[in-house]
């Protein structure tokens, strides 16, 4: 079985990471593809022995598994570059954040009758092999794709079947759910300096404190609360520490963030199923190259311009 | 000591020391002729006559006729009772102080030596014998004697012994928590109203939505958090209700409100 990645940015090398790392496939059976060579993850996919090539189209041809592993405005460019080179044998993968299964096959459809689309969601500790990685599967997979994806998936992590409209709140909660963490523990190892502690040492203090914490809750039949009481002796530091995070509203902060992920990822969605992309969105010269590939139409022009401040933002001026 | 051949009194006749009568005789341990309560006034002794307990006007009577005393005056008051009280409490007496921020080492001060004394933190709710009390034991009052209390008051509601550093926590927890619990309550009713519920209707529903989670509280043996996660489905209203409540902050406001009652609780004991 051959694996290939339409995209070489970080996700995929977290992949390959995680998957060579399990043993689950070898390098050399693995390929990526991106226009844009100078991304430090191309070198490092390169390293690690993946064949490496500009043309998207080669990687459709030379994969069965193939992993849409690209920003989600530039998916409907993809398809259409590979729409004609998806074969039956061909299993797609899409790790796009708010790209449904629908407006994938809607594409695919022109080139082939009956596409097996899934979609994952996926987070970047699959390098480490601790991902948490959710899928659905879509209208002509089969149940053994499946089990296929979640057996590769589960190599690097956790992995379960999910409904589709569950996936964006799996975006906002753990697919977003590492960077609240490294922020949290930016801010632990900062008190750990504040109070005296070398830097390096409050880093991974805090960082085992988290990853302890995390295991124990995994591997406990019991309420994340209660934990939390057994913790805190009564006028202890911890609770007196507690009473500070509540007075700061981190709780509610917490859900606020889940919740604005979600949200963001629904709006991408509806981005990219209008293909309405601002130059201003696109940062690099990404599109550009994608349009160069031969056998690639450009989907009507910019249209209105995505504006910065969304409604969400009261306060701040509209473009 | 059997606890119906007790001979109890009471030097004040107000709401706790109804509260605490009433459980008392509620479990029909206790004869009512073996009650007595001393009050000044009148006023407040015709509920506990209907009970069938003895009333009086002096305090010296009721503590003549009892072997265990509960001092159920306002604070400001206890020195000058015991004062007046204290030549006629004996080795045989056991005094069980329910007066908030008195301690134990003022009451022993004022009592005769080698008296035994107890310090009882209840609450409001022991008049529907629902109450929270936590007693301490002072230094000459042994296990036997909490163990006695224990039973006498165990239809009181909720009753635990702990150290006397522990009282004022309780009442600020479960003594002005009542209060707190009030004002929830009032809150729970005043959304009601906001959302087209008349108020009337809109309290008696909060009422018996504090009651009826208190007593699956209670009785479910289950940790708060995982009731409150039962309770939520997902994308449901109960959790967009809650993170309403986190970003009000309300669990830090109610940490804080403890926390300020049991300062002021210490500060109270300490004058």
């Amino acid at each position: 079985m051959s694996v290939g990645f339409i995209g070489a940015g970080q996700l995929a090398h977290a992949l390959v990471k995680g998957f060579t790392a399990a043993g689950v496939i070898a390098t050399h059976k693995i390929m990526a593809s991106s226009p844009d060579t100078e991304l430090p993850t191309v070198s490092g996919l390169r390293k690690m022995g993946v064949n490496f090539t500009t043309s998207n189209k080669e990687t459709a041809n030379r994969s069965d598994v193939l992993f849409l592993a690209v920003k989600p405005h530039i998916i409907p460019f993809v398809l259409d570059e590979i729409g004609p080179d998806i074969q039956d044998r061909h299993l797609i993968v899409s790790c796009a954040a708010g790209v449904t299964i629908s407006s994938i096959e809607k594409k695919l459809v022109q080139y082939r009758p009956a596409p097996r689309v899934m979609r994952c969601m996926t987070n970047t500790p699959v390098v480490v092999r601790e991902g948490a990685t959710v899928y659905a599967v879509g209208t002509h997979a089969e149940a053994e794709d499946g089990r296929l994806l979640e057996q590769l998936m589960a190599s690097v992590g956790f992995c379960t079947e999910v409904e589709e409209d569950l996936i964006d709140a799996v975006t906002g909660l753990s697919g977003s759910g590492p960077a609240y963490a490294f922020t949290a523990l930016d801010a632990l190892a900062d008190g750990g300096v504040k109070m005296g502690l070398p830097r390096r040492l409050a880093v991974r203090l805090g960082a085992q404190a988290l990853l302890g914490a995390a295991k124990m809750l995994l591997d406990s039949e019991q309420h994340p609360g209660q934990l939390k009481d057994n913790v805190c002796s009564p006028g202890g530091a911890t609770i007196h520490a507690l009473h500070f995070l509540e007075s700061g509203g981190f709780r509610s902060l917490l859900i606020n963030a889940v919740e604005a992920s979600c949200i963001r990822t629904r709006e991408l969605q509806s981005l990219a199923d209008q293909e309405s992309i601002s130059p201003a969105a696109i940062k690099k010269t990404t599109l550009d190259k994608v349009l160069q590939q031969p056998g690639v139409a450009a989907a009507g022009g910019p249209k209105a311009a995505v504006s910065l401040f969304n409604k969400s933002n009261p306060g701040r001026k509209r473009n | 000591m059997e606890p119906s051949e007790v001979k109890i009194g009471f030097i004040g006749a107000g709401n706790m020391a109804f509260g605490i009568t009433k459980g008392i005789l509620l479990s029909g341990g206790v004869l009512p002729r073996n009650v007595t309560v001393s009050a000044p006034s009148s006023n407040n002794l015709g509920r506990f006559q209907e009970l069938g307990a003895a009333v009086t006007h002096s305090n010296t009577e009721a503590v003549a006729a009892s072997r265990l005393i509960f001092l159920a005056v306002k604070p400001h008051l206890v020195p000058a009772i015991l004062r007046e009280v204290a030549p006629h409490v004996t080795r045989e007496h056991v005094v069980v102080s329910v007066a908030a921020g008195v301690t134990i080492a003022t009451l022993e001060e004022l009592l005769p030596p080698e008296s035994v004394v107890l310090r009882l933190m209840p609450n409001l709710p022991c008049m529907v014998q629902e109450g929270a009390l936590l007693f301490s034991r002072g230094s000459r009052a042994g296990p036997g004697e909490g163990a006695l209390l224990k039973t006498l008051l165990g239809p009181c509601g909720l009753v635990e012994e702990g150290p006397e550093s522990w009282i004022d926590a309780h009442t600020g927890l479960s003594g002005s928590g009542v209060a707190f619990v009030y004002l929830f309550a009032e809150a729970l009713a005043d959304g009601g109203v906001k959302m087209g519920m008349p108020s009337a209707l809109a309290q008696r529903i909060a009422a018996q939505t504090v009651l009826g989670a208190g007593r699956l509280l209670r009785d479910s043996g289950r940790h708060p958090a995982q009731l409150r996660s039962d309770v939520c489905t997902p994308g449901g209203t109960t959790i967009y209700g809650l993170h309403a409540l986190e970003l009000g902050g309300l669990r830090a406001a109610v940490m804080g409100a403890v926390e300020a009652a049991t300062e002021r609780a210490r500060e109270l004991g300490r004058k």
